[in-house]
């Protein structure tokens, strides 16, 4: 395998202009390169209006690339017209922000199933694959399937739009800050379940969201976005390290790193800066013990 | 390629912030003038009278310094239709309407069809007429505030009232008509992106494939009526929390006033309106 086809995406100075030519144009992207590795866990955070809803949008082709602009995806050029973007939708599942702005069949399971119809699966295939995304985002299928989409909650409208996805069973998934509106406690079971799915079946996830708790243990490396462009880029423990520079960028650092950082500044020294409430917990007992 | 962007092709109820002379005058003067011109519109059928009020609105759009390009571009979507019309009256015309000031010459005909110059003159006065009347409402939501716009309604239907004329509620129907038109072009926006990331595909549409294509309409259509009347739902809860009783004597901050300048401009207008429309028949072709 060459080095081109291990890369999921590549992005080389991508603008992006919201409205081009009207006078209500807005400027949305400046320059934005990144590279990202088939397989790999990717983090992007910004505050609002940074850029990365646009961003991602050109990862499976609702956006498209202008000069001097460059995004190769799978070894595929997206400025070039005659591109099927059709069949890479298939493998980049996309869910957006506002799930409640996307259901647009009547039923749940109908919607869910949407995507598959498309791809034109047999029933019993598209039944299958509906009760396996439903469970994987924790709905019951024989409770939901038959429920009116617009009755949902708003919880639960996010888990249908997200099951909707998954059922396509993408090899790359991008979630726009796909666990709002979820309480703690059934955003903490849906995030185990998408890192067990992952690691069986190697997808790439791409994870837009300004909570950086739940991002810190989901994913490899963070891309800060900050009024178009790419701040920072690194790890999250090289990114939490300093709770300062995130700041400047209207970010805040997990809460565990935080705690961190505070103790230090009381004299107490931890042995590294943890990114999860597992490894504070690990160092605090550390550090008690000795 | 696909492109999802239909805010782009809004230009009706869209407002530009300015400082143009267009901008500035009293909006009860500029529905007022839009009103005149919109009148010898509906009475001119000469090449001359429609050249005289097509000036017209290009030098009021040239004022208004919104560019034209832009404004011309909320036409591009409606062309296929109204090339479709276009050739339905060439053809379907050819007989039954008679040329401005010059006696009926068939070109060519076959069965009902013909084309005569009186169907090839009907073609290209309906387009003139259909772009001053889309230049002028542009210009006028392009130039005017919602707000403003629905003060100067209200105001000019309140002699009205005592004949049992509801004007603020008109008023207020009217501006959230206009006021939802962008939201509205977003939502789709978001329903299609949300359709076409799960493998819907909108870019193959075929010429002939209305079968096809009426079943993703109706697949957009029905999401977005659902979301209208959602936002409705949210709009009458918003105003009933605000304490909304409708109009009966509530007051403004700012209050309207005709400035010398929208008089003159006003009795100017009226004045050539009435001329042009007197000598309608008189014109040289």
């Amino acid at each position: 395998m060459d080095e081109r086809q291990r890369l999921f995406a590549q992005v080389n100075d991508l603008h992006h202009t919201y409205l081009r030519g009207t006078p209500l144009e807005t400027v949305a992207l400046r320059g934005v390169s990144m590279q990202i590795r088939t397989g790999e866990a990717v983090g992007i955070i910004g505050r609002t209006g940074a850029g990365k809803s646009t961003l991602i949008q050109h990862f499976n082709g609702l956006l498209r690339p202008r000069q001097p602009g460059r995004v190769i995806i799978e070894g595929q050029d997206m400025s070039d017209p005659t591109l099927d973007v059709r069949a890479l939708r298939q493998r980049v599942g996309l869910v957006f922000q506002r799930p409640e702005q996307q259901l647009f069949e009547r039923l749940v399971g109908d919607d869910i199933a949407f995507g598959l119809k498309q791809l034109g699966l047999p029933a019993d295939e598209r039944r299958a694959r509906v009760r396996w995304a439903m469970e994987l985002v924790g709905l019951d299928f024989d409770r939901f399937r038959n429920r009116f989409t617009f009755s949902l909650s708003g919880g639960e409208m996010r888990r249908v739009a997200l099951a909707g996805v998954l059922a396509l069973r993408p090899r790359v998934l991008i979630l726009d800050e796909a666990t709002s509106g979820i309480d703690p406690r059934g955003r903490r079971e849906l995030l185990t379940h998408i890192a067990e799915w992952r690691q069986q079946s190697e997808v790439t996830l791409i994870i837009v969201s300004t909570n950086m708790d739940e991002i810190a243990e989901l994913v490899e490396r963070i891309y800060v976005l900050d009024d178009g462009r790419v701040v920072l880029c690194g790890t999250p423990r090289q990114l939490f390290a300093d709770p300062v520079v995130l700041r400047q960028y209207g970010l805040k650092v997990p809460q565990v790193s935080a705690l961190v950082h505070r103790l230090s500044e009381l004299g107490v020294t931890m042995p590294r800066v943890p990114i999860t409430i597992a490894e504070a917990a690990d160092d605090v007992w550390t550090i008690l013990n000795s | 390629m696909d492109n999802f962007e239909f805010l782009r092709n809004v230009t009706i109820g869209q407002y530009f912030a300015g400082h143009s002379v267009i901008h500035r005058l009293d909006p009860r003067a500029k529905i007022t003038l839009v009103m005149m011109l919109v009148i010898a519109n509906g009475f001119l059928f000469s090449y001359s009278g429609n050249l005289i009020l097509l000036t017209i609105c290009c030098a009021a759009v040239l004022t208004s310094g919104i560019s034209f390009r832009f404004m011309l571009s909320g036409i591009k979507p409606a062309l296929p239709f109204i090339a479709f019309l276009a050739v339905m009256q060439l053809f379907f015309s050819g007989r039954s309407y008679r040329p401005f000031g010059a006696p009926l010459q068939i070109y060519w005909e076959w069965g009902v069809l013909a084309v005569s110059n009186g169907s090839l003159e009907l073609v290209i006065i309906t387009f003139m007429r259909f772009l001053e009347i889309f230049l002028l409402v542009s210009l006028l939501t392009g130039t005017t505030t919602i707000t403003d716009l629905t003060y100067a309604i209200e105001d000019m239907l309140r002699p009205f009232q005592r004949l049992g004329v509801p004007a603020y509620e008109i008023s207020l129907i009217g501006t959230l008509a206009l006021r939802f038109v962008p939201i509205f072009a977003e939502q789709l926006e978001i329903i299609m992106k949300a359709q076409a990331a799960r493998g819907a595909d909108f870019a193959g549409w075929g010429p002939f494939q209305f079968v096809k294509i009426t079943r993703q309409l109706a697949r957009l259509i029905v999401p977005l009526f659902v979301d209208a009347f959602r936002r409705a739902e949210d709009l009458i809860l918003a105003m009933e929390a605000r304490c909304y009783t409708g109009g009966r004597g509530r007051t403004h901050l700012a209050r309207f006033r005709m400035t010398r300048l929208d008089r003159a401009l006003l009795a100017v207008m009226a004045a050539f309106v009435v001329t042009l429309l007197y000598f309608r028949n008189q014109l040289w072709f």
